[in-house]
């Protein structure tokens, strides 16, 4: 059992607070993202999981005990860096071997653990090589190795794939999800890249501030963003937010949105006024080309063969994103017309919390 | 290209470095000639730049007119290398501490080593005596190698400090989370990757060793045999006369271990000296 609770950790650097009170329930064998932008303190609460960092108050408990004060290695955690951290003067058999040569293991026991994690990462070839001489991937691969061996309760991650180029990052991302069930351990992974999180987590957990804006799965934050923020980070490209004048309140919530459209939305209602001003987010891939609908100009156009990306602005210059089929018929600097369904659009309070959808797609494990 | 000169300006550059060098070779230069020529040569007016009676002979007699001459030559390697040996058991570990830990008044106590560093010697030759005589130290080794180690550590602690700096700490981080001590890491991890460092700080500080036993062996020790070869140069100088040429033959062969330990070592010395100076 290695669950990993989190109670109300909070952590200053001098006056600077860089986490508030934040409250976590990692499930055992769960494999949980932490996304957000620099500097959000995702970085600064793994390093604190890991007992690297100490907290300004709260605790942490790994399955039923609380290591709050206990040092790193006996909180049964292991750790992968961002710059890999190898050894670079010892081979890659001795850097797999490592935290097991601190324990004092007896030779044979540590022989078979060094193979079996080289089994498991393909790096049986390379094991009489320095980490100089190992590709980017290769290198990625022996510092998951050096964490393996200890058979810890929780991995920890720190942005592992970000020193990688794009194409090695994706086989990379396949490779961990594969390690992640042929490990069956708790996983916790932080990264700025909204990709990673979507592809890998079993649920994510989206930081701004210092401050926990969602924790849920990837199609619930895809569906069900509890904030703007949260609504912004996660897609791909970014949901399009467009300001909106409440006309009408009573069942369904009726905005007349920048340029002039009227829609009426079916969602939760109440806390909002007639009158009052939300933003409508509206997802490009949500929108088709229609002869009713929003009226956008098109800056700027990009066909990617299977989609084209269109940029450009609606009402008084508010810029507005769509994805549409590879072929649609449109062109740089000409107007279109764009049409959504009531029931795709998010509503957003001026304070950045969402309303409720009443009529969203069924939640996805 | 930041480094391409017209003809004028290389022409400058050497004109410069020539007389650089010649300032700083002239003596070297000088003393070998010295050392070949018959003393009486020596003295010849006017002053003849080639002689055509050359020759090794004040390197065979040295060592009959100072009989302990070999002695003193071992003796500044030995001292010297005492001196090296103690100051980095010093400076490691110290070294480590400033550029890894934090604790109070590290600041302060760093800039009192570099504060320490600007007094030569010579200026606490008294006080050292008074030191060294209270702890009966006075005509041992020890009294040349105490006050060598004391005056040698700031500066391999501040060479040193800013070599480990440059060492990731994520990598010390990482072993810290797979369960090792700073000990451990410090053995296993920093100190391996250290290596070009701990040359050049090693270098640094025998040299400095070399260099400042002269000063130390003529006011703390009596005992002939314990001199090292810059105080032994001193018996050349007779009641008579003063055999020029076997001195600096005798000077040449003392300074001989250290011109070979630069040529050696002297790329680690450039590369470790700036090292940290960039971002890389």
């Amino acid at each position: 059992m290695a669950t990993l609770n989190l109670n109300a950790i909070n952590k200053s650097f001098g006056s600077a607070k860089v986490l508030h009170d934040i409250s976590l329930a990692i499930e055992d064998k769960e494999f949980v993202v932490f996304v957000g932008p620099s500097g959000c303190g995702k970085s600064t609460l793994l390093r604190i999981i890991a007992g690297l960092e100490e907290s300004t108050s709260g605790s942490i408990h790994i399955g039923d005990e609380d290591v709050s004060d206990a040092a790193p290695v006996d909180r049964g955690i292991s750790m992968v860096f961002q710059s890999y951290a190898l050894y670079p003067h010892l081979s890659v058999y001795e850097n797999i071997a490592f935290p097991l040569r601190v324990q004092k293991m007896p030779k044979d026991e540590l022989e078979e653990r060094v193979q079996r994690a080289a089994g498991i990462l393909q790096l049986t070839e390379k094991l009489d090589l320095k980490p100089g001489q190992l590709s980017g991937g290769q290198r990625q691969r022996v510092a998951i190795g050096r964490s393996i061996v200890r058979n810890p309760k929780v991995f920890l991650f720190d942005e592992p794939l970000s020193n990688l180029d794009a194409a090695l990052r994706g086989d990379m991302r396949v490779e961990l999800s594969q390690l992640h069930s042929q490990l069956d351990a708790t996983m916790v992974y932080v990264t700025h890249d909204q990709v990673e999180a979507m592809t890998m987590a079993d649920r994510i957990v989206v930081l701004n501030g210092g401050k926990v804006e969602q924790f849920g799965s990837p199609m619930e934050l895809y569906h069900h963003p509890a904030t703007k923020f949260v609504a912004g980070f996660i897609g791909q490209p970014n949901m399009n937010f467009v300001p909106a004048t409440v006309l009408e309140t009573s069942g369904a919530l009726t905005v007349e949105l920048d340029g002039g459209h009227k829609m009426s939305l079916p969602v939760d209602t109440s806390g909002v006024r007639k009158g009052d001003t939300v933003e409508v987010g509206i997802r490009p891939e949500h929108v088709t080309l229609s002869d009713e609908g929003l009226d956008i100009t098109v800056n700027v156009l990009e066909r990617l063969g299977g989609i084209s990306i269109t940029y450009g602005t609606i009402g008084n210059g508010t810029r507005f994103c769509a994805s549409l089929s590879g072929d649609a018929p449109i062109q740089q600097g000409k107007n279109m017309r764009l049409s959504v369904a009531p029931e795709d659009c998010h509503v957003f309070q001026s304070n950045g919390n969402v309303l409720r959808r009443k009529s969203a797609p069924a939640l996805v494990a | 290209m930041m480094d391409r000169y017209t003809k004028l300006q290389l022409v400058g550059i050497y004109a410069a470095l020539a007389v650089f060098l010649t300032f700083i070779l002239l003596p070297f230069f000088e003393m070998f000639m010295a050392s070949l020529r018959p003393l009486e040569h020596l003295f010849r007016s006017p002053y003849q730049f080639w002689s055509d009676d050359f020759s090794l002979q004040a390197y065979k007699d040295m060592w009959v007119t100072v009989p302990l001459l070999g002695r003193y030559i071992f003796n500044s390697i030995f001292i010297a290398t005492s001196v090296t040996v103690i100051t980095m058991v010093f400076v490691v570990p110290a070294a480590y501490a400033y550029a890894r830990l934090d604790f109070p008044f590290k600041n302060i106590s760093l800039g009192i080593f570099l504060g320490v560093n600007m007094f030569t010697g010579a200026v606490l030759l008294i006080p050292l005596y008074r030191v060294l005589r209270t702890m009966g130290l006075l005509n041992t080794y020890w009294a040349m190698i105490v006050p060598g180690v004391a005056f040698l550590i700031p500066t391999g602690i501040w060479l040193l400090r800013s070599y480990l700096e440059k060492i990731p700490r994520e990598l010390e981080e990482a072993a810290f989370v797979d369960g090792a001590s700073r000990m451990y890491t410090l053995r296993r991890v920093v100190l391996p990757l250290a290596v070009p460092g701990l040359i050049v700080v090693s270098v640094a500080v025998f040299i400095g060793a070399y260099a400042q036993q002269f000063l130390f062996a003529i006011t703390f020790n009596q005992t002939r045999e314990l001199q090292p070869l810059p105080a032994g140069l001193f018996e050349f100088i007779g009641y008579q006369s003063v055999t020029w040429n076997e001195m600096m033959a005798a000077a040449l062969v003392g300074v001989l271990p250290v011109m070979l330990i630069f040529l050696f070592l002297q790329k680690y010395l450039v590369a470790g000296l700036t090292a940290g100076a960039v971002k890389e």
